[in-house]
């Protein structure tokens, strides 16, 4: 087990090396004049050959390169281009607020999913289409729009939660909960559809086994049967899935985060990488790597306890 | 029992629902309330402060930033006029070479430090040498120091008549001294200011929360006791947050949800800052012969309906104009306003005399700052009296970079109408002005220039309408319209536009009654 938790970091690691290669030098194709782009119209063409110094774009790009490398192995990912902002306290300030929406969102989309799957597969007929139907258009129906018509018809025209903005659970409890109800909904609406379908088809396969009808006829109760026996086999794929919509729901988060003017990654992510915030967005970039990377871990080690034939290491 | 379980369970979500509908926090009172000094002033602005160093600030859309943490050498009233505020008087020497300004002695700095003429000579030595956007407001400042602690000298290499605006701005700006060097300036900021940046509550980037300063020496500017100034990035966050009664006021990205603002109760103060049209860059015919002869570029200003633009690209948000100085400069002319009145059939005339009749190829980027209407349209009008358009995709980003490099003989674009003839001149017209990529030397427009930096008043003023006259003959510029974009605030909140910015000023934004 110690082994392949090991093995996992290790390639991870090199995936991140990997990423931040990349990143680096895309941003530099992509990005144009840099400088201009800090100082805005009003600066003359003097004052932007000065910032350019400043930032060290006039050297070439291997050196660059290597000097934001030896900087970040020593942890200092440096600041910030446009906010002057340290990017490791950007990072970490708004990473908490992020997690915090995606990690609701995918509690949100494994409940009702999971609940929306077994009535569907248990139920069958139009109960059944019935679920399919609001699944897909959950899945159809683009996320901003989802999360406008949200506030619109909550936050606005019924005062019941913010609009915008975002409160921090120590601040006071109740206010957090109003600020994140609708940006987690606006999230979870969309990746609900596959965790349902998945629950679904697991679930009739399931049912359809010789244990199951063991079961019964051993007297045990059709919710026992179903919640505690046939979930636990269906689990396993449908957690592979939620696994994906959390990463899918990072990137949710960019256009949610937007809407609601909600302080986490996905507000300066946009931002930071159409104007080339370098600093922040190769922070950006290892911060969400190492997200994806430790979440597919935890997700295997979770496989493993829930069905024993497929964990991991002796 | 399967239905019995789902229907205990479907009555749990229900409850859950309702508690958190229960406990829903709604607004949270966003508004100014009470009377000078009390209560929560919540702004919002379009961008953060790209650093809080005074040395390298930037204005226009944060000028709200600077202003609830600095003060500045001078103030300027809503129409730009120049008013004493850290310096209570000043004077020029005979030939303008020297400014000599008298300071206020009981100014500190939150952390303690007195503020003197020796600090002042400091801020603006720093700002000149910084990486401000506007680092050249100060490039005619030879240097600063202090005379004695309650006098300031700055000593010029030429005059420069828009000096005093500078300092009324960023350039103007004070930071306390021990802060020059701390590591964390960009982001911690040390003024004289209103308010003080309260860094626990405050997230970069997205929301700066301000306390009163207690020891602030012109209370009666201090309106709020606390400030919020929190970041929307677009118009549909700005609209949802002012429904919602979190915010009080904000400076809005378009004019698109004026209707439904208006409906909401809400305020709209209107604001004309910048002008939009074609600027004709290559005056000289460098890159595009044709547009070297003068009566090709009237042309091109004859075949627009300047009134069918306005309505089809700002939606009749503004007003139709021809030049570039704004109705409160000495060099407005109400006149050229009408110059050249939409006429394809002159447009047609001038070209067949300029040698172009049987028609002309021109090339233009798109930026796409607002729709492609607009290039639709110059296309289309253009394409009636013979002139055709290729156009060139520019990624927004790298827009000013392209316009400015040069790469295109002409451009739609949109600048600010500035508040001094000279700062016009100097921005779009001479030589060196950044807006005058192909460096194009007007031998009468530099003697213009020279008059309004050098003259009397009353020179300075006829030199300024003189130039505006001179440019829009020689067709430099084709200006369709003064672009109106509004304020929003609510019921409780009063606010002046401020004429040279695009934000009001902090102090113009006061609780109503």
């Amino acid at each position: 087990m110690l082994r392949f938790v090991l093995r996992r970091v290790a390639s991870g690691v090199v995936l991140v090396a990997v990423l931040s290669t990349v990143t680096f030098f895309l941003l530099y194709f992509s990005s144009g004049n840099i400088a201009r782009r800090i100082l805005g119209q009003q600066a003359t063409e003097a004052t932007v050959q000065q910032k350019q110094h400043e930032l060290g774009l006039d050297r070439p790009l291997p050196a660059q390169f290597g000097d934001w490398l030896s900087h970040a192995l020593r942890g200092d990912l440096g600041d910030s281009w446009f906010t002057g902002q340290k990017v490791v306290e950007a990072i970490t300030s708004r990473l908490s607020v992020t997690l915090t929406l995606v990690i609701g969102a995918t509690l949100i989309t494994a409940v009702v999913g999971v609940v929306l799957g077994i009535i569907a597969a248990t139920r069958g007929g139009a109960v059944d289409r019935g679920v399919q139907v609001l699944s897909v258009l959950g899945f159809a129906i683009p996320g901003f729009l989802v999360a406008l018509g949200l506030v619109s018809l909550f936050a606005i025209n019924t005062h019941v939660f913010k609009p915008t903005g975002y409160v921090a659970f120590g601040d006071s409890p109740t206010e957090w909960l109003s600020s994140i109800t609708l940006p987690v909904v606006a999230l979870a609406i969309a990746s609900i559809a596959g965790v349902a379908a998945q629950i679904r088809g697991s679930v009739i396969d399931a049912l359809r086994q010789d244990y199951v009808r063991t079961l019964r006829s051993r007297g045990l109760s059709e919710t026992r049967v179903v919640y505690k026996h046939v979930l636990r086999n269906a689990a396993g794929p449908a957690l592979s899935v939620l696994a994906v919509q959390f990463v899918g729901l990072l990137g949710g988060a960019v256009i949610v985060e937007q809407i609601f003017a909600i302080p986490g990654l996905g507000q300066v992510i946009l931002g930071a990488t159409s104007q080339g915030d370098v600093p922040l967005v190769m922070g950006l970039v290892i911060a969400t790597a190492v997200i994806v990377v430790v979440l597919n871990l935890a997700v295997d080690l979770l496989q493993g306890w829930l069905n024993p034939k497929v964990r991991v290491g002796s | 029992m399967l239905k019995k379980r789902t229907t205990t369970l479907a009555g749990v979500v229900a409850a859950l629902a309702l508690a958190l509908a229960a406990c829903g926090g709604g607004s949270d009172g966003g508004g100014g309330d009470a009377g000078a000094g009390a209560g929560t002033l919540t702004l919002g602005a379009v961008f953060p402060p790209a650093t809080y160093a005074a040395a390298n600030a930037e204005w226009a859309n944060v000028s709200p930033y600077m202003q609830a943490v600095y003060d500045t050498l001078l103030h300027a009233t809503p129409d730009a006029k120049i008013e004493p505020w850290l310096a209570t008087s000043w004077s020029y020497n005979a030939d303008k070479t020297v400014l000599t300004m008298k300071l206020r002695t009981d100014v500190t700095f939150t952390d303690g430090t007195p503020f003197t003429a020796d600090v002042a000579a400091q801020n603006l030595t720093r700002f000149a040498a910084g990486t401000s956007p506007n680092k050249s407001f100060l490039t005619s400042m030879k240097g600063a120091k202090a005379v004695d602690p309650a006098t300031l000298q700055i000593t010029l290499n030429q005059p420069d008549p828009s000096l005093l605006n500078y300092l009324t701005q960023n350039a103007g700006l004070q930071e306390s001294p021990k802060a020059f060097t701390a590591p964390d300036v960009k982001t911690k900021p040390v003024g004289s200011g209103p308010y003080i940046l309260d860094t626990a509550k405050t997230v970069v980037g997205s929301k700066y929360t301000y306390t009163k300063n207690p020891n602030y020496w012109a209370k009666e500017q201090q309106h709020y006791a606390n400030l919020v100034i929190n970041v929307y990035g677009n118009i549909s966050t700005q609209v949802n947050a002012l429904k919602g009664g979190q915010v009080s006021g904000l400076s809005l990205f378009d004019n698109s949800a004026n209707d439904q603002l208006k409906a909401s109760g809400l305020q709209l103060v209107p604001h004309e800052l910048d002008w939009h049209g074609l600027i004709l860059f290559d005056r000289e015919g460098k890159m595009s012969p044709a547009l070297g002869n003068v009566k090709v570029r009237q042309a091109i200003n004859y075949a627009i309906d300047r009134d069918a633009m306005l309505k089809a690209v700002a939606k009749g948000n503004g007003t139709i104009t021809g030049q570039l100085f704004p109705k409160s400069s000495p060099g407005f002319d109400a006149a050229l306003d009408n110059a050249y009145p939409y006429d394809p059939a002159k447009a047609k005339q001038l070209l067949s005399e300029a040698g172009f009749g049987s028609g002309l190829t021109i090339n233009m980027p798109i930026i796409l700052i607002s729709g492609t209407t607009v290039y639709d349209l110059i296309k289309q009008y253009l394409g009636d009296v013979g002139i055709t358009v290729n156009y060139t995709q520019v990624p927004l980003n790298d827009a000013i970079a392209a316009v400015l490099a040069p790469k295109f003989p002409m451009a739609w674009f949109q600048l600010q109408q500035d508040p001094t003839a000279w700062q016009i001149a100097n921005f779009t017209m001479t030589k060196n002005a950044t807006f005058n990529p192909f460096k194009v030397d007007d031998p009468k427009i530099a003697a213009f220039a020279k008059t309004i930096q050098s003259g009397s008043d009353a020179e300075a003023a006829t030199a300024a309408k003189d130039l505006n006259r001179y440019v829009v003959e020689q067709a430099w510029f084709a200006p369709w319209y003064r672009v109106s974009l509004n304020f929003a605030a609510d019921k409780k909140t009063n606010v002046v536009q401020q004429t040279d910015n695009a934000y009001p000023y902090l102090w113009n934004i006061t609780p109503k009654g």
